[in-house]
Parts: C-alpha cells; sequence; structure tokens
C-alpha cells in the first residue's frame, strides 16, 4: 500500500510536455505505486477508487469552468458561452439543465434512433466497400459523428460537413491555443448559434413531437432563457461530434490489433455492446479530465486547496489492477465497477447512451464488412493527452457482405 | 409505485438525486438511500430518475 507516500516517493509527470502520452508504461508504472503522481499542473489521479470519489465529490466543481479565465479569456462571446454552458454549472442550475436535457437522451428516444445508425453506417461502407480499402477517419468517422447529430436534433443531414468543420474549429478553445486563436474560435461559435438559430426557428414555426421542440417549448414558457437554450445546443452538438469520431477511430485501431476479437465480433454480433464499453475501458478518447476544489478538500491524506485542480487519468483509472482492470481486450467479459470513460457524479457524460447505442450498433457491421482490417500507410494521431484518437486511419480490407461473408 | 434499485449495478453517480432529490440521495458510503414506494403522483420525477441513471440500476415495478 503506498496510498500516503510522502511527497519524494511520488512519481512526477510533465504535462506540458508534447511528448506525454496518458497511456504510456510510465503512467501504469506510477498507478502501481501510488494513487496520485504530482505533474506541473498539480496532483494527478491514477486509480479508480480515488478517481470515481473525486468524480463523484460535490466539494469539487468541473474542472473546465476556470479554463480561459485562466489564458487569460475574461470576456466575450466565448467566456459567456463557457461559463453558462452545462458543465460549468453546479447545484439548483445544474439540476434544472440536466432535467430538461433528459429527454433528449432517454434511453427509449435513443433506441429509436438504432435502425437509422445502422442505415448509416451501411451507406458510408457502400462507397468504399468495393475497392478494399479506405482512409477510415475521414471516409466514415467524420460524416457518421456529424450526421448522428444531425439526427438527433432532426436537421438535414446534408451540413454534416459545415458542422464538422464548426465544431472543429469551436474545439481549439479546449487546448492551449484558446487565447491566441480566440477569433477564430469565436468565428465558429457565431456559426454555431447561427445554426442554432436556425434550427430554433424551424421547430418554432413547425413543433414536433422531438426533444428540441420540447426545449423551445420549455424556453417559450419562460423556464430556460433563449440565450440558455442557444447554449445548450451548441454544447450538445459540440460535445458529441469530435467524441464519436475519435472514440470510433479509436475502435478500429483496438481491433485491428486483436483480429480474433474483430472476427469474434462479426460472428456474434450480439456482443456490439460489450465491445463499445472494452473499447472505452482500454483506450478512451477522454483521457483526462479535470475537477477543480470549491473549498478545502482532504483525500486520503492528501490536501487539496480551494481553488486546486486535480487531473484525472481515465485510462489509468478503468486498467487499475485494484479492480481487475489489468486484463486483456476481451469483448466477452464485464466488469466492474464499470471504466471511467464518461466521467462520472453530477457531471458524468449526458449523452453516454447515444455514444454507446451509436457505436454498438456501426461497429459489428464494421466487423462484418471490413474482413481482415490491416494498415495501408501510416497512421497520425493527435497527443494522448487531452482527448486522443487517429486524425488518419489508412486500411486496407477484404470486402465482407452483410452476413460477414468474403 | 414500487421503485427497485439495483445494487450491484449502482455507481452512486447521483444522477437519480439530480432528478428526484427527495426521493434518492447518495450516501456518503456511496450507497442510495431512496423511497421505495413513493406515491403515484411522484412518477415523472421517478421515470426522468430511472432514464438518467448512467448505470441503468433502477427500475419501476409497477
Amino acid at each position: 500500500m503506498a496510498t500516503r507516500s510522502a511527497p519524494e516517493e511520488v512519481p512526477h509527470f510533465d504535462l506540458s510536455n508534447p511528448e506525454f502520452s496518458a497511456l504510456a508504461d510510465e503512467v501504469h508504472a506510477a498507478r502501481d505505486k501510488a494513487w496520485f503522481a504530482r505533474s506541473n499542473y498539480g496532483v494527478v489521479a491514477l486509480r479508480h477508487e480515488q478517481v470515481g470519489a473525486l468524480l463523484r465529490d460535490r466539494r469539487l466543481r468541473h474542472g473546465l469552468y476556470s479554463w480561459p479565465e485562466l489564458n487569460g479569456v475574461t470576456e466575450g462571446p466565448l467566456h459567456h458561452w463557457w461559463i453558462n454552458n452545462l458543465n460549468s454549472q453546479e447545484g439548483d442550475d445544474h439540476r434544472r439543465y440536466r432535467r430538461l436535457l433528459n429527454p433528449l437522451f432517454a434511453p427509449k428516444s435513443i433506441e429509436r434512433m438504432a435502425p437509422g445508425f445502422q442505415a448509416l453506417t451501411h451507406e458510408l461502407i457502400d462507397r468504399f466497400a468495393p475497392t478494399g480499402r479506405c482512409e477510415f477517419v475521414s471516409e466514415f468517422c467524420e460524416e457518421f459523428s456529424a450526421r448522428i447529430l444531425l439526427q438527433l436534433v432532426g436537421v438535414g443531414e446534408s451540413s454534416w460537413r459545415e458542422l464538422q468543420r464548426m465544431c472543429g474549429e469551436f474545439g481549439i478553445s479546449m487546448g492551449v491555443n484558446i487565447a491566441k486563436e480566440l477569433p477564430r474560435i469565436e468565428a465558429a461559435l457565431a456559426e454555431l448559434y447561427e445554426f442554432t438559430d436556425e434550427l430554433i426557428a424551424a421547430r418554432r414555426a413547425d413543433p414536433g413531437e422531438d426533444a428540441i421542440t420540447g426545449l423551445v417549448k420549455t424556453c417559450d414558457s419562460g423556464e430556460l432563457t433563449g440565450d440558455e437554450l442557444r447554449n445548450m445546443i451548441v454544447m450538445l452538438v459540440f460535445g458529441g461530434l469530435d467524441t464519436t469520431k475519435n472514440q470510433m477511430g479509436i475502435a478500429l485501431d483496438v481491433f485491428m490489433r486483436h483480429p480474433d476479437q474483430w472476427d469474434l465480433l462479426a460472428e456474434r454480433p450480439e456482443l456490439g455492446g460489450r465491445a463499445v464499453e472494452e473499447v472505452l475501458r482500454i483506450e478512451p478518447t477522454v483521457l483526462w479530465i479535470s475537477r477543480e476544489a470549491l473549498e478545502d478538500v482532504e483525500i486520503e491524506g492528501l490536501a487539496i486547496p480551494q481553488g486546486t485542480t486535480v487531473h484525472l487519468l481515465t485510462e489509468s483509472a478503468s486498467t487499475d489492477p485494484l479492480v481487475g482492470g489489468d486484463v486483456p481486450f476481451d469483448i466477452t467479459a464485464e466488469h466492474h465497477p464499470r471504466h471511467l470513460a464518461f466521467g462520472g457524479g453530477p457531471h458524468h457524460c449526458v449523452g453516454h447512451y447515444l455514444a454507446r447505442t451509436d457505436m454498438r450498433e456501426a461497429l459489428p457491421i464494421l466487423a462484418k464488412r471490413l474482413r481482415n482490417p490491416r494498415a495501408d500507410g501510416p497512421a497520425e494521431f493527435r497527443p494522448w493527452t487531452g482527448l486522443g484518437g487517429p486524425l488518419s486511419l489508412p486500411i486496407a480490407f477484404d470486402p465482407g457482405d452483410a452476413e460477414g461473408r468474403a | 409505485m414500487r421503485v427497485i434499485l439495483d445494487t450491484e449495478l449502482c455507481e452512486a453517480n447521483g444522477q437519480c438525486e439530480i432528478m428526484a432529490p427527495d426521493l434518492f440521495r447518495v450516501q456518503a458510503d456511496n450507497t442510495v438511500k431512496y423511497e421505495a414506494n413513493p406515491d403515484e403522483d411522484r412518477r415523472t420525477e421517478v421515470e426522468d430518475a430511472v432514464e438518467a441513471c448512467p448505470t441503468r440500476a433502477i427500475r419501476i415495478k409497477s
């Protein structure tokens, strides 16, 4: 047991080093010594128990809250959006937002979208299948992730490329270039607001039975302001797009390293749900989550003073040997406690059921139709820090039919 | 109405408490104390809690 290691025994990471990887052996070695490491950004929690506890602890707020201010962005449209979005809320406003978003992501309504996810998967594969090769990120993940979000909010899917671009540019705000790239980020935000305003106007003019119409009605009844409504829609579109794109790319890359598991998934498509959980356990796109102490907090003898940010490494926690996480990738296995790829506690990912369901539907179809996938040139990856995943993943495969026959 | 919480699945994320704070309460030991027989007029809130639970640990029996 090393839970109360003296500071000199605690490993140290340089998180600002572009070479740092949240998946590295040094992270796992540190986790096996102690539940936390130190870094140039502060404490980094590494084990399932403590990462889970910090995620659930309401004495800490979402760590992204202060990100713009820490980088000198203290006013203007981005700052306004940021401090008013779901993750920046605690207490009563957080409760109000989550309750309003609940119908949109309710399992019952997401399940109704499953046939659409299957059709979209086949449609995208149909385009490149005859050639036996593709660049999986641009030819599958980008369109898949954007069109699913458009299906969710009920907008014509032809604008997927625009949405992908806007979210990509807006996403720069999550990284270290937030201040330098502020004009570009705010231009993307203005476009996202325009997209949102059109959607709201369309639902107001022609109300449906859908959840966006529900939100517009809530807004018109005064329970949600117009400003809050636009912020909320921007948040859910942005939050779901890059994450799904990255996680799909990661999934294929993981399965290419485990060809027997890919064959198994093609044979047993009912394992799609477990395959998603297993990919999320060993290689989540959200590698790094943070929390900020709202008051002085002590965890297992470690003082976390008010205002301090703690960093939580999801893959390290999810593969923690103390919860049986140090086992090979196996899509027939079930793990308790589960991985922490969607975070936890009050800020647990609101769209987790959508993410789980679209990947659950897509992966078995991909496994049947992309037999024996293999590298077809060098892949490029984002740094394995905040949000990981392939930037490009050129693959070759043997085309299979919908039953997995070559 | 009868509410059932599967303690094997529950991970104490507390989304149920967000949806219905006086019917569900996460305890310090990460168990959830809950009203097993809420009045029928609370059904909407309980349904919200069922839908919001990330581990799908809550069910309505009747």
